[in-house]
């Protein structure tokens, strides 16, 4: 296995590649904006006719209460997970490797929850009394009922989103300093200035800045596991054969881990490829990312078995035919399109030649994202199709254009986020790279004088 | 407001079980304690809608029109299911290969069909009141899920979470679809009740508008509430009179009679009678051990087989 | 005063009527500056309203013939809900989903809202002047009046004035009728509608009968049918056999629902008899004789139900005694129609049930008022006359010919030979579309009308007349009721007599409280008590009188059913539903969204076809199907439903309309469009069941719109969902 990175690399090559990054659009960088934009302008007509003729235009119905909003709005929260898993635990564990590739998979994390968040909104039959949801004193002297999974959804991605926020925005502190010393005069130098908070670099900063991004990534780590038990609750909670099951929360972390995994292999190939991080983003790193993403599938694959056991061996009639109808009604070519791309195309990774080929990466990436996305879906839909009772069950329902829209126009949105910020702040975080440089360069010199030990 | 309030104040508004809180505290303001509830004998219910419509006259339900129906749009509070005899083969082969021409194949008509009148079932312990985020749907002191459409902000999860699928969202703004109440349709609208906006749930109320009425009367005339002060729209308009309705803790009223004959007893989830070798009566509630404890008892279809 | 000689008076002046319009703008089409509508502050209400209170006023409901006894809640001056009114002895404060839907066929946005000449809107004035000119020039035997079922005062003005015209050219003509029925009652019973008393038999074995459903009086029925059904009833809970080629609401009730092969009714009835006597009965001497042929083996292979079935039946009727054997469309829709319906009347006979379970009925004792009811061989009689250009005017009411007639009697184009054709319509339905003048009607919530219901409930020789009053003011300041019209038609003809009566209403007052003393009001010296009385029941009960012809004994030669046409296998059963009918309910969107209770389908008709002949046909369900007689081809969807013998398929009626409104044009397929004009030998009667069809698939395919999931009336194993015990399994005794 070779290097995770070169270790003479000089730091000042490593402020000049990153910086490229951010400086210069090139054409092709507004034309894919422009078509992002164009993207999440298709969802937002799509809400505009939810929001003013009715959220029939969807073609939910009862009992097809929920649909793709839900889905996807699980989806983009799984989603949001990886970036919290390299940023926070691997950066507990000193996984070293993490460090070119947490910084956009942070930022992944924070654009996913607000993605999200819209799909909260979507969702809603009356989005304009959406703050009757929200616990705040007021004169009428309601509360939100806190009996409700999905009034603790809404809390804990609220503070996942703002915990995620300041997260991305402290640790980018350093190499925002760096982009205000090295940019001429304009308004992105002000806009630096201002971001960056008078950085200078001091040891006593330094001090703080770690004590600050430590307890940040400490305090965000139970936050990520809850966030997305929390969303799993909304199903186990709930008594509806095929989602009272207890094993739903670790099952949706790990589904949630699995496709922020999946999507950060994705990203980690369009960024190497667009902004030449051919240096940073090695394929070493790439290797661990794959091996840590097929672990995980393992782990997604196990707990899903263990799904369809319980339903299977559990005593429910209404849970196990809703698990049949799964895989063999209406719906069986999506579960089974879940069940290839969630646990058989995993086994792609296991081949050592490929996890370093970057095409073929690529292309398993996307499937296990669609697989992830099929799995949420194959959660929310089949349930109401095939319910406990048996005379309202609805196998034709099937989602509109404007449900599709919506759940097209996500990508624009999440896009056009991620775009605009691959400009703003450095995709690959400089300081924690020339730190990594650093700990090599320390590890050779060590291996040189022959002495034990180092990372 | 305070939190305090909040807390104690809790389990007024939600009940995991019907014994939890010993009782209602509001209740004692009427005259003596309320729990509307009903009975449903499926032998002398035909099946012929009059109830469904009945609900329709009276609480403002719109009619959807044919495209909207067949998206599962519906509206009715009260829907009438027509069941089939089955033998026993084929329900086997049913459940397993979900072969749906195998059972139609194999229906067995010797019998007739049977009905059943499906409403809300006003359940004591809930599945849609925990899980609303934002408390729109509550338990009310007499004992109903009451709904308020102006706190619903339509997230639907009530829906999600009933078993029975009772739940009806309003998919579009009914009064403004041109089939719903053209003019001068709207003029029979019932003013005792609203007509509801877009993105609300609504369901069966077991006609509070006449019930909250009677209550009224009764408490002014300082007396219990008696069967013939409230019917509901269904229960007066049913032709076989298969409906009854009133409070089952006046040991006065029929439904309390029946439901004390047929020994189904509110507060259980499964009945002492159940499973016993020489049960000889027919009062039962529908996913009873879901333990959601519905109000509404039926009594089972009868059919003489030597004929 | 100002420069611009506005000063602060007219200021004041604008400001206020500026506020005015505003204010009123916002309730509804009322604008005052047209003085078309007075404004009343409900801090002043009147008398009769209470605000925010229900008032409620009780009258009759004209949904159906049954006329059920209603009452309306009326809130701020409309009408809002209906509900039975407690006091009838048809209805006991019940209603039917028909009945509910009244209100709709009042506030229906499709009515006829101003008298229409040629369809050019006219005042009444206008449209009287052009009947009084067309009537000029025409004898009475060149004027027509097809009407539906009337009854009551309406009834005696129409007698009046087509006496007045010196026509006896009156044609009562109902699509979907019992006359059979009526014809075979008064044969075999010596009374055309007998009480049926469902509650006080042990058995009902019914050839077709849907009493639940839409036959005669459904909502009576309903109610004997919850005493019959009772464990605790001193007779025990009773057992109901339904025997049908299609099953109905009733047969769907039943405990024991047989599929016979359609026209065979009389047959089996016979085979019974016979079976009967063979087991012991004392079966009288002519109903034996007449079923001695009928051996069970024969029956059994001429009807396709089993012996043991037929045993079975047998020992039921043997032993629950009394018991009442009805015979329905089912049975009596064919050519031989009256004799099926003969055997069966035959079969009440032979088990002793005349005079136990079927009562001798009392009729009004006011001839005058009671009802001329209707059947197809007056629309047969009209439409021959029409086609031999016989009449210069025909008037039309409470009837729809132009959609219900049968394809082969040519109708429309018969109607349209007639010389002046005037329509007294509350919807322009095909006749009023069809019609020169078209005279809007009151609806049955705005109207003042008598009435006396064909089948009457309660006891002895209890009869009653029903008064249908105005629920509220008219909706449109134009209409008119029939009596207003048919009175102001009087008053062309003998101003004498009818001058002195302003409106129906003053007619009507006059009259009732002309018969004061036998109509009950004997002790009441006052005229408005008697009359504020009689209004706030709407039920006069009188004393009827029973007139019973002598039974003939005819012991009823059966001829075999037609056989089937080779091209046409299978046998088209017209279903009526309870809430459509013969489809002048087809507008009222209630009815429509209400799911068929047994296909649950919605907003569209279907043909039912049987699973096996489907498999056999290659049919499934939601496929677009081509239902072709030799009268003519329908399209509709399939809907594979078991209740239905093999052979037959069935389609209900009332859909497939080309005009009255929104609601009703365009949903579904005209059935009358392709029934063979053949007719039952004995009364005329259209033989409804005796079309036949054969079914081919087209390309296209649906979805049908339909209250039923895709668990298609399984309960899939579900425990305790729909639970049916048998009888023998359950103690009923101690029920409350």
């Amino acid at each position: 296995m070779g290097k995770d990175i070169r270790e003479d690399i000089a730091w000042a090559q490593i402020n000049k590649d990153v910086l490229a990054s951010v400086q210069s659009p090139r054409k092709l960088y507004w034309v894919i904006l422009f078509i992002a934009l164009a993207v999440f302008g298709v969802g937002i007509g799509c809400e505009v006719m939810n929001y003013r003729i009715g959220l029939g235009v969807s073609n939910m119905d009862n009992p097809h209460v929920w649909g793709l909003y839900i889905a996807t709005f699980i989806f983009w929260i799984g989603m949001s997970h990886s970036g919290t898993l390299l940023s926070a635990i691997l950066h507990l564990m000193h996984a070293d490797w993490r460090k070119p590739i947490y910084r956009f998979a942070e930022a992944m994390t924070t654009f996913s929850l607000m993605t999200a968040g819209l799909f909260v909104a979507v969702h809603l039959g009356r989005l304009w009394q959406i703050y009757y949801a929200l616990p705040y004193p007021n004169e009428r002297w309601t509360w939100p009922n806190f009996q409700s999974p999905l009034l603790w959804d809404a809390m804990a991605i609220f503070t996942y989103l703002s915990s995620s926020v300041i997260f991305l925005y402290i640790g980018s502190i350093p190499d925002l300093a760096i982009c205000r010393d090295n940019i001429q005069a304009g308004w992105r130098k002000k806009l630096y200035s201002i971001l960056s908070l008078g950085w200078e670099g001091t040891d006593r900063q330094w001090r703080n800045f770690r004590i600050t991004y430590m307890t940040v990534a400490c305090f965000l780590i139970p936050l990520a596991v809850s966030v997305h038990s929390i969303v799993a609750s909304d199903f186990a909670m709930s008594q509806q054969p095929g989602w009272h099951v207890t094993s739903f929360p670790p099952y949706f972390v790990a589904g949630a881990l699995y496709s922020g995994c999946a999507a950060i292999i994705t990203l980690f190939v369009i960024l190497r490829y667009v902004f030449k991080f051919e240096e940073y983003m090695t394929l070493p790193i790439l290797r661990k990312t794959v091996r840590l993403t097929f672990a995980i599938a393992m782990v997604w694959t196990y707990l899903n078995c263990i799904e369809f056991a319980s339903a299977w061996y559990g005593h429910s009639q209404a849970d196990k035919a809703v698990l049949i109808q799964k895989a063999t009604g209406p719906y069986a070519p999506f579960w089974w399109s879940m069940i290839f791309c969630g646990s058989v195309v995993p086994f792609a990774m296991m081949v050592k030649k490929w996890q370093v080929n970057i095409p073929i990466m690529f292309a398993v990436s996307l499937l296990l994202n669609l697989g992830m996305w099929l799995e949420r879906w194959m959660i929310v839909s089949p349930t109401f199709a095939h319910g406990y009772y048996p005379w309202s069950w609805d196998h034709d329902q099937w989602p509109s254009l404007v449900q599709w829209g919506i759940v097209f126009g996500s990508f624009g949105w999440f896009t056009l986020l991620f775009m605009v910020f691959c400009k703003i702040i450095p995709s690959v975080s400089m300081y924690e790279v020339k730190e990594m440089v650093y700990h090599r360069t320390l590890a050779k010199k060590k291996e040189e004088l022959g002495l034990e030990g180092g990372h | 407001m305070s939190v305090s309030n909040l807390l104690e104040n809790w389990s007024k508004y939600r009940h995991t079980h019907p014994l939890d809180d010993g009782g209602h505290a509001d209740w004692n303001a009427y005259p003596s304690p309320i729990k509307w509830a009903m009975s449903i004998d499926l032998d002398a219910c035909t099946g012929c809608n009059a109830c469904s419509v009945a609900c329709y006259a009276e609480n403002n339900l719109p009619v959807v029109g044919k495209d909207k129906y067949a998206h599962g749009q519906a509206m009715h509070w009260m829907r009438i299911e027509r069941y089939w005899g089955e033998p026993e083969k084929a329900i086997d082969e049913f459940d397993s290969a979900m072969n749906f021409q195998l059972v139609a194949q194999n229906f067995d008509v010797d019998q007739g069909a049977q009905f059943l009148p499906m409403l809300c079932q006003q359940c004591e312990a809930a599945p849609c009141e925990t899980v609303c985020p934002v408390g729109a749907t509550n338990h009310t002191e007499d004992g109903l899920n009451s709904q308020i459409y102006n706190r619903c902000i339509g997230s639907r999860y009530c829906s999600a979470n009933c078993p029975y699928k009772v739940r009806y969202f309003n998919w579009y703004s009914y009064p403004d679809q041109e089939h719903a109440w053209p003019e001068p349709l709207n003029q029979q609208l019932n003013p005792d009740l609203t007509v509801r906006t877009k993105g609300v749930m609504e369901k069966c109320t077991f006609c509070k508008q006449r019930t909250y009425t009677a209550r009224n009367d009764a408490k002014t005339e300082g007396r219990e509430i008696r069967d013939e002060d409230v019917q509901t729209a269904c229960q007066q308009a049913c032709p076989t009179g298969a409906i009854s309705f009133g409070n089952l803790f006046n040991p006065e009223s029929t439904v309390a009679k029946q439901w004390s004959a047929q020994q189904v007893d509110l507060v259980k989830e499964k009945q002492d009678k159940d499973g016993t070798p020489d049960n000889k009566l027919r009062g039962y509630r529908i996913l009873e051990e879901l333990r959601p404890f519905p109000s509404i008892m039926y009594l089972e279809r009868v059919r003489e087989s030597a004929v | 005063m100002s420069e611009n000689g506005f000063n602060r008076r007219d200021f004041l002046k604008t400001l206020g009527w500026g506020g005015t319009a505003v204010a009123l703008s916002g309730c509804g089409n009322t604008s005052i500056e047209d003085g078309a509508e007075f404004v009343t502050s409900y801090s002043e209400p009147a008398d009769y309203v209470i605000p925010s209170i229900g008032v409620y006023y009780n009258s009759t409901c004209a949904q159906c013939d049954a006329g059920c006894n209603i009452t309306g809640r009326v809130r701020e001056g409309r009408v809002i809900k209906l509900e039975g009114n407690a006091a009838s002895a048809i209805n006991h404060g019940k209603t039917c989903g028909l009945g509910q839907a009244g209100v709709q066929a009042h506030y229906n946005p499709d009515r006829v809202t101003q008298p229409k000449l040629n369809g050019q809107t006219v005042t009444w004035e206008q449209a009287l002047a052009a009947i009084s000119e067309k009537l000029a020039g025409a004898s009475g035997a060149e004027v027509a009046f097809l009407t539906g079922g009337v009854s009551g005062h309406v009834r005696a003005l129409l007698d009046n004035y087509l006496a007045a015209l010196g026509s006896r050219e009156h044609f009562v003509y109902e699509a979907v009728s019992p006359a059979v029925e009526r014809a075979v009652n008064t044969k075999m019973y010596g009374t055309a509608m007998p009480r049926y008393r469902i509650d006080k038999a042990r058995a009902v074995v019914s050839f077709g009968a849907d009493f639940l459903g839409a036959w005669v009086s459904p909502v009576n029925f309903s109610q004997q049918y919850a005493k019959f059904r009772k464990g605790n009833r001193p007779e025990g809970r009773g057992v109901l056999v339904q025997i049908e080629p299609k099953m109905t609401l009733t047969g769907a009730n039943a405990d024991r629902w047989i599929a016979i092969r359609p026209g065979t009714e009389g047959i089996l009835a016979l085979g019974l008899i016979n079976a009967l006597g063979a087991a012991g009965v004392a079966v009288p001497g002519d109903a034996a004789a007449a079923a001695k042929d009928y051996t069970t083996e024969r029956v059994s292979a001429e009807t396709g139900v089993s012996a043991d079935q037929i045993g079975r039946l047998a020992t039921l009727l043997k032993e629950r005694t009394p018991s009442l054997v009805l015979a329905g469309s089912a049975a009596e829709g064919y050519a031989n129609g009256s004799q099926n319906a003969e055997a069966i009347a035959l079969l009440n006979r032979a088990l002793g049930n005349v005079g136990a379970t079927i009562e001798t009925s009392a009729s009004t004792p006011f001839p005058q008022l009671a009802p001329r009811v209707g059947n197809r061989a007056a629309l047969t009689a009209l439409n021959d006359g029409l086609a031999a250009g016989k009449y210069k005017v025909v008037f039309t009411c409470g009837t729809n010919p132009v959609y219900s007639a049968p394809a082969s009697l040519k109708f429309a184009d018969n109607y349209a030979k007639a010389g002046f054709k005037v329509a007294l319509a509350q919807y322009l339905d095909e006749t009023a579309q069809a019609a020169d003048l078209v005279l809007p009607l009151d609806s049955a919530m705005e109207a003042w009308a008598t009435s006396v219901p064909e089948y009457m409930g309660g006891e002895g020789n209890y009869t009653q007349l029903s008064v249908t009053q105005p629920l509220m003011e008219r909706l449109y300041a134009d209409t008119r009721s029939t009596g207003d019209i048919l009175l102001a038609l009087l008053k062309q003809r003998s101003p004498d007599e009818y001058s002195g009566f302003e409106d129906f209403y003053a007619y009507l007052r006059s009259a009732l409280l002309a018969n004061k003393t036998a109509l009950g009001g004997a002790g009441e010296a006052d005229d408005d008590v008697f009359w504020n009385v009689t209004l706030s029941q709407a039920i006069i009960p009188l004393q009827g009188v029973v007139s019973k012809s002598a039974p003939q004994s005819a012991a009823p030669a059966l001829s075999a059913p037609a056989a089937a046409d080779a091209s046409y296998p299978l046998r088209l059963i017209p279903s009526v539903s309870a809430s459509i009918r013969d489809g002048r309910h087809a507008n009222e969107p209630w009815l429509q969204e209400s799911p068929d209770p047994l296909t649950t389908i919605v907003w569209d008709s279907w043909v039912e076809i049987h699973p096996k002949k489907a498999a056999e046909l290659g049919i499934v369900e939601g496929d677009i199907v081509d239902v072709t007689s030799k009268s003519g081809t329908i399209q509709t969807q399939a809907y594979i439903f078991p209740g239905i013998h093999p052979d037959a398929v069935s389609m209900p009626l009332g859909y497939g309309h080309t005009a009255m409104g929104r609601y009703a044009k365009g949903t579904g397929a005209n059935v009358y469009s392709i029934l063979d004009a053949v007719y039952d030998k004995d009364t005329g009667e259209l033989a409804l069941n005796e079309t036949s069809v054969k079914i081919s698939k087209t390309d296209k395919r649906v979805i049908i719109v339909k209250e039923e999931g895709p668990a298609g009336g399984s309960q899939v194993n579900r425990a305790k969902i729909a639970v049916k015990v048998s009888a023998d399994k359950v103690d009923l005794s101690k029920e409350v």
